[in-house]
């Protein structure tokens, strides 16, 4: 028989604990979901008979037309962040332009906080009657996804060896055909992890949409908070839009966490 | 066919030459090894020939086409990486195929040559096969395959032999050899293993800092090192360079071991060259030359042994026959004498060469 140590045990308990910590929320709002408005007044109410007024009343609310929208304004940020990105992000590995600066300095737009950045967005989606609409939302989005996806993406442009591209080179294309037929396809699975982590970035944020598209062109996470009304707010069916909300991003997290954590560190340090 | 002629080419980067005018000519057809210790620039002048690596002055043509500025697709070439640099997500006839791509040759009439060049290096049944699947024998033939598929005007190895292990990079060395001499095609080869480059070579280049200290056959390097530095070099074990003065044709090193050489040379400072092959030892018996030394380490390589000797100061090196060997043991005291005719003597501040040999 396998012997356990105490170690292992004390480990393994801490990943339990800090699950549970984790999920806990979610597990208690997939419960409110099911709840009547009532039965919601009691946190500790854990068996009960299940309604689904809340999922009807979400469902016939738009809801999965700002799901939708969102989806849209992911998939395009994504896809420019992509293209960009991993341009940049090659010529950044290979030829250290910009130097250390532009490497780390990219980030820096992600110190700043967002309010800094959304005005000036507001002012010129007006200016361009662009406002309440996808346009300026992508933009925005691609302020923060593209600095990032071009980061992630670094490390796995630096592990692809010179040679490669130089033999291609010799073997007969241009410095483009070696960097599309040879380079990019060594970096795929980041390219990959890149895009879906961009996605979940863009999916996730409410602060953008809410300033530049608050109508109705609203995007999940500001339709989600649309269920706080002024009379009040619907926990149930707000419960509800979060779980369709969460889904995508942790079935997406739970494919690329492995090349996360690469593409973090990979981007961090210098080999 | 193709000539390969640098007129005048020089590299730096910044204020460091890392390759100072440099003039070589690669006859059609051969295979010219560049050799020379790490950072000597012979590297940089197979990439400059290869166009990876910008020319900051002088040219470079392939027959009659100036290659100076062209881009490496431009220039004809194929060339064999030292990690061989194969494509990781291209399977072994992928691989081979893949500079006929580039020449928009049809796919099928692509894979179908790269099959027959597959099947001439034995490398058929690994043809689905991804090159993180391959051993390091298997990965050098793909790169050989892949170089040799389009029939380039020019081939460059940049030290393809040395990620492998002994037994098989002197099986691939002769292999290679074959190959360059069935297709005739102009080669120009890089390592740091003297011995590589001798039994490689049609001619010789051996370089440092960035110039040539010699070039010639391999058998014209061997017997007659230009100066100090090819001297040391080439050939293994290394040769034995003693300082000390000509007296009337006798050699006396600074530390007062004497080589009777019977040479016309001028009295004067030099270093005598001795080959470890041509440093005879005189077993305790039979001493009858004038310089003695005790023997060190004795080395056996089967039907010779390498002698570590000290002469008054002096570390010596020599080759004996292992049948020569009786009575010599370690600090046993025995007799050194030069082969007759087959020293070296170079300028003691040049290191240039003195003598002319009549090998």
């Amino acid at each position: 028989m396998r012997r356990v140590s105490g170690l292992a045990i004390a480990r393994i308990a801490l990943l339990w604990a800090a699950a549970i910590f984790v999920l806990f929320p979610m597990i208690w709002i997939a419960l409110a979901s099911f709840k009547t408005p009532s039965q919601l007044n009691d946190p500790n109410l854990v068996f009960f008979a299940p309604t689904f007024a809340s999922w009807e009343n979400v469902l016939s609310s738009g809801i999965l037309d700002a799901a939708g929208r969102s989806a849209i304004v992911g998939l395009t940020t994504v896809l420019i962040s992509v293209v960009v990105g991993s341009s940049g992000a090659y010529v950044i590995a290979k030829y250290r332009a910009g130097g250390t600066a532009t490497r780390f300095g990219m980030l820096a737009a992600q110190v700043l906080p967002p309010a800094v950045l959304v005005f000036p967005f507001l002012t010129m989606a007006y200016a361009l009657r662009l406002n309440d609409t996808l346009v300026p939302v992508i933009f925005a989005h691609l302020s923060f996804v593209l600095p990032v996806v071009t980061w992630f993406l670094i490390g796995f442009f630096e592990a692809v060896p010179r040679s490669l591209e130089e033999q291609a080179r010799v073997d007969g294309f241009s410095r483009f055909g070696a960097f599309w037929r040879v380079v990019l396809p060594q970096v795929l699975p980041g390219l990959g992890a890149a895009a879906i982590f961009g996605f979940t970035l863009s999916w996730n944020d409410m602060f953008y949409g809410l300033i530049l598209a608050p109508g109705k062109a609203a995007i999940l996470p500001v339709a989600i908070a649309g269920f706080n009304t002024f009379r009040g707010v619907q926990l149930g069916s707000m419960s509800a839009a979060i779980l369709i909300a969460v889904i995508p991003v942790v079935i997406a997290s739970f494919f690329i966490q492995r090349k996360l954590v690469q593409g973090i560190s990979g981007g961090a340090v210098k080999s | 066919m193709a000539t390969v002629t640098f007129t005048n080419v020089s590299k730096s980067y910044g204020q460091t030459q890392i390759v100072d005018d440099l003039n070589l000519v690669l006859p059609d057809g051969s295979l010219t090894v560049l050799v020379g210790p790490s950072g000597c620039g012979k590297s940089t002048s197979l990439r400059m020939l290869a166009g990876l690596e910008p020319i900051t002055s002088g040219d470079i043509a392939i027959g009659d086409r100036v290659v100076t500025g062209l881009e490496p697709k431009d220039r004809d070439v194929a060339m064999v990486f030292q990690n061989y640099a194969l494509y990781p997500h291209l399977s072994v006839r992928e691989n081979i195929a893949f500079p006929l791509r580039a020449t928009k040759t049809p796919r099928t009439e692509a894979l179908k040559r790269a099959d027959s060049v597959a099947d001439s290096l034995g490398l058929s049944h690994l043809l689905g096969r991804k090159p993180k699947d391959l051993s390091g024998g298997q990965q050098q033939r793909v790169a050989i395959g892949r170089a040799i598929i389009r029939q380039p005007s020019v081939f460059l190895f940049d030290e393809p032999l040395s990620n492998l292990d002994a037994k098989l990079r002197v099986e691939t060395r002769t292999e290679l050899l074959q190959i360059q001499r069935r297709l005739g095609i102009t080669s120009l080869y890089v390592t740091h293993d003297q011995e590589e480059a001798m039994t490689l070579s049609d001619r010789m280049v051996v370089m440092r800092e960035g110039r040539i200290a010699q070039q010639g056959t391999p058998l014209e390097v061997y017997s007659a090192p230009a100066n100090t530095f090819v001297a040391a070099f080439v050939g293994s074990p290394k040769m034995n360079l003693i300082d000390g003065v000509i007296e009337r044709g006798t050699f006396v090193s600074e530390t007062g071991v004497r080589f009777e050489l019977q040479t016309d040379q001028e009295d004067g400072a030099v270093t005598l060259g001795v080959r470890p092959d041509d440093l005879l030892v005189e077993a305790p018996g039979a001493i009858s030359a004038p310089a003695t030394a005790t023997v060190g380490l004795i080395e056996l390589l089967g039907p010779r042994a390498i002698v570590s000797l000290s002469a008054s100061g002096l570390t010596l090196t020599s080759v004996v026959e292992a049948s020569n060997l009786s009575g010599m043991a370690e600090s046993a005291t025995v007799g050194i004498r030069v082969r007759p005719g087959a020293w070296h003597l170079f300028d003691r501040e040049s290191g240039e060469r003195l003598n002319v040999r009549e090998s």
